[in-house]
């Protein structure tokens, strides 16, 4: 019984990595490739790295595009990096989503933008938006290790 | 990482075709935006888009190919999308774009 408590009560081990990104469209395949690095070193497969790099370039699109409201504006990415998952937080503090009717893209309705939350919510196991008006959006994500 | 796009007519069948080498992404997809419009502006064509060497395309690129395709119907022509890889392949079913594209072999 006190093993389990001793145990219950350990720190678990965690890894949190905090860049701040300038609002600029060439950096963010450098934050993929970041994603991509810390993914490989928790475990994961080439089919979830895909799906984090993904996931993750269109949350800092998301921020470029929505968030970030000044030339220098920048915004802020945060892994944690755990033994069996990986979160990632991207913040900005731009104007906020104007909608987050997240909905199956129709064929017969075709838009060129309004993908990204869609896709991320799909090929994360786990996300959380907040966004409120002129303060930003926080977008949540989590994938975990050896689930489809 | 860059986008690399070769572009010819292939007279004998009447359609362009597009090679797409590296990343379609938040900072390549205007240079490949304006590359499709530029071919569809030449010479209104059905258009292949070969993705054998696209690594990464997210909906920025496929936000891209989106108005391509909406420009090209107006003629009814079409795109057809041929090679690409399974991650990729991935993100046209979960989005349906499968459906609306024509998506062949892998």
């Amino acid at each position: 019984m006190e093993d389990l408590k001793a145990r219950g009560d350990q720190e678990v081990n965690m890894d949190h990595i905090k860049l701040s990104m300038p609002n600029k469209p060439e950096f963010v395949g450098i934050i993929r490739l970041t994603a991509s690095a810390i993914a490989s070193r928790i475990g994961f497969n080439i089919d979830d790295i895909d799906d984090i790099k993904v996931a993750i370039g269109e949350a800092c699109t998301n921020a470029i595009r929505h968030g970030c409201e000044k030339t220098n504006d920048t915004y802020d990415i945060e892994f944690f990096a755990y033994e069996d998952r990986m979160d990632i937080q991207i913040t900005d503090t731009g104007k906020g989503l104007a909608s987050l009717n997240i909905k199956q893209p129709k064929a017969e309705d075709l838009r060129e933008g309004g993908l990204g939350l869609f896709i991320i919510k799909t090929l994360m196991d786990d996300v959380e938006v907040i966004t409120s008006e002129g303060k930003g959006t926080i977008i949540r994500m989590t994938k975990k290790l050896g689930v489809d | 990482m860059a986008l690399k796009v070769d572009k010819s007519f292939n007279e004998v069948k009447g359609v362009w075709v597009l090679k797409l080498h590296g990343e379609i992404d938040i900072y390549t997809a205007p240079k490949f935006k304006e590359t499709l419009l530029n071919v569809i502006e030449a010479r209104e064509s059905d258009i292949i888009i070969d993705g054998e060497n696209l690594e990464y395309i997210d909906s920025t690129g496929l936000g891209v190919l989106i108005s391509g395709l909406k420009k090209l119907k107006e003629t009814n022509k079409n795109i057809t999308i041929i090679n690409l890889r399974p991650n990729i392949s991935k993100l046209f079913e979960i989005t349906g774009l499968n459906k609306v594209f024509i998506v062949k072999g892998v």
